[in-house]
């Protein structure tokens, strides 16, 4: 009869002594607590930090099998990130939030928006000479993608063991863009160009352009890039229901209760990865660093590559646009107009950054379909 | 004399200034309402406001002429 | 097929920085021609 009283006791004193037993618990407990602090109080991506944060709380709580076979963080991941659904849906509601004209009325901003990737490749090829190993390397490199769900999706795919490392680098960095991006667009670029006045000429798009375009991208984006076809075609279905303007029930159930479930879950079961074990490795630490490193490589990219276009037109174009040509939409273009602001009140920077950040959004798609479709015409994956 | 004409096509949100009032090159003096951002339109010169085009609330279009200054 | 880091990587990025450029600047030229080939009409300005 004691027995039986002492051992239901210590049923309840077990989990205390389990995590006296393992530190690393105890640490990712503290870092659970600062990603909630960062989205909640310092008001940093918090649709996406809050959930990451408290899954990293319940996962690290130890003697609770929540990410075992039956626990019910397990079944949600197993659910969505294993099978790559959740990215995909957000992208859906992605691509009906964003607005394509600008890019599409001056289309050779486009390219500022393959210039901004250029950091992935280069992150990748440092990650090899870190040790890792190719497919984590091309996870780590997706972080230039400065996309969410892209990087999600790479990971979880090629390198699940990195998605905890990979996605809090990809998120806590796309937050600090503008606190990444100004100091690099003033050390690369001279006065005179950062004053460059760029006037806005409006040409129009038609509707059947704007509906064209998605069915277009994602057929071509296709025929090139078949290993990258569900990231395209999700992102371009968005975009087609949102300019078609018939289907606008779907419209809004993808850009507010699909995204809005969806991100809950995934933030939920990318912070159900982040167990003490697979966190707290060096090699964490060194993806926090090279993340950081692609987004800055991507400003540099973008910007050099804008320098290049100002030449080749004779000094009309502000190369501060370059660094809007990554994926962080719509906050880089914001920075940038900020920034052009800052050098010359007269200048008007607001679309054609725009352009080239909505730009910046189908690189970084078009770059990780292409990257994925190279791996798999090497053999490195199926 | 002086016209400050729109960027970019938006809605003028806030006037930041009346005629009559006084202003340097780069002062804000209205607020235009883009891409779902508000953005700062600053005088183009150093002078006084002599008239304003447009009110709030107005949608503009592309060098529109927003206000005078003299 | 077998091959060093270094050759993966350099690699990886020709044919990704590459792929991606050419990729976007045909996708550029698509939308060019898509935009001569359907114009905005004055109707369609009205509307808004």
């Amino acid at each position: 009869m004691l027995e039986a009283i002492l051992n239901g006791l210590g049923g309840l004193i077990a989990g205390f002594q389990a995590l006296a037993l393992d530190w690393r618990s105890m640490v990712m407990l503290i870092v659970g607590g600062i990603l909630l602090y960062l989205g909640i109080k310092k008001d940093c991506e918090p649709l996406l930090l809050v959930p990451i944060g408290f899954g990293c709380i319940l996962v690290n709580v130890p003697l609770t099998d929540l990410m075992a076979k039956d626990g019910f963080l397990r079944i949600i991941y197993d659910a969505g990130v294993d099978t790559e659904l959740f990215p995909l849906l957000i992208f859906i509601g992605i691509g009906a939030m964003t607005d394509f004209g600008p890019v599409l009325a001056q289309p050779s901003i486009f390219l500022l928006g393959a210039a901004g990737q250029f950091g992935i490749f280069l992150t990748l090829l440092l990650a090899l000479f870190f040790g890792f190993t190719k497919l984590e390397a091309v996870s780590i490199g997706i972080i230039g993608a400065c996309d969410g769900p892209t990087a999600i999706y790479v990971t979880s795919k090629y390198a699940p063991h990195l998605l905890g490392a990979v996605s809090v680098a990809a998120y806590s960095y796309m937050a600090l863009v503008p606190v990444i991006q100004p100091p690099i667009m003033r050390a690369m670029t001279t006065q005179a160009e950062r004053q460059t006045v760029m006037k806005y000429t409006a040409r129009p798009v038609s509707k059947t352009t704007k509906m064209l375009f998605p069915l277009v991208i994602t057929v071509l984006g296709g025929l090139i890039a078949p290993k990258g076809l569900p990231l395209l075609g999700t992102i371009m279905l968005g975009n087609l229901m949102r300019e078609s303007g018939v289907v606008s029930r779907l419209t809004k159930a993808s850009e507010n209760e699909i995204a809005n479930v969806v991100t809950l879950f995934l933030g939920l079961c990318i912070g159900a990865t982040m167990s003490g074990a697979a966190f707290l490795r060096p090699q964490t630490l060194i993806i926090l660093g090279l993340g950081f490193l692609a987004i800055c490589l991507d400003t540099v990219c973008g910007v050099l590559f804008a320098k290049g276009m100002r030449v080749l037109s004779g000094g009309k174009i502000n190369p501060l646009i370059g660094a809007a040509g990554i994926s962080a939409f719509p906050m880089a273009a914001r920075v940038v107009q900020r920034e052009g602001f800052k050098y010359n009140k007269k200048s008007f920077l607001l679309m054609q950054a725009m352009g080239a950040n909505a730009g910046g959004q189908i690189g970084s798609v078009i770059a990780a379909a292409v990257m994925l479709s190279v791996l798999a015409g090497m053999g490195v994956i199926s | 004399m002086d016209e400050v004409l729109a960027p970019v096509p938006g809605k003028i949100t806030k006037l930041l200034v009346k005629p009559g009032d006084n202003v340097q090159e780069d002062d804000q003096i209205l607020l235009l309402e883009a891409m779902k951002m508000e953005n700062p339109i600053f005088a183009t010169s150093n002078g006084k406001i002599k008239e304003i085009r447009v009110k709030e609330g107005q949608d503009v279009d592309v060098d529109q002429v927003l206000l005078v200054i003299e | 097929m077998e091959m060093d880091n270094t050759t993966f990587g350099l690699t990886m990025l020709i044919c990704g920085m590459g792929g991606t450029i050419l990729t976007l600047w045909v996708m550029s030229l698509v939308m060019t021609a898509l935009g001569r080939l359907f114009p905005e009409k004055a109707e369609e300005k009205k509307e808004g």
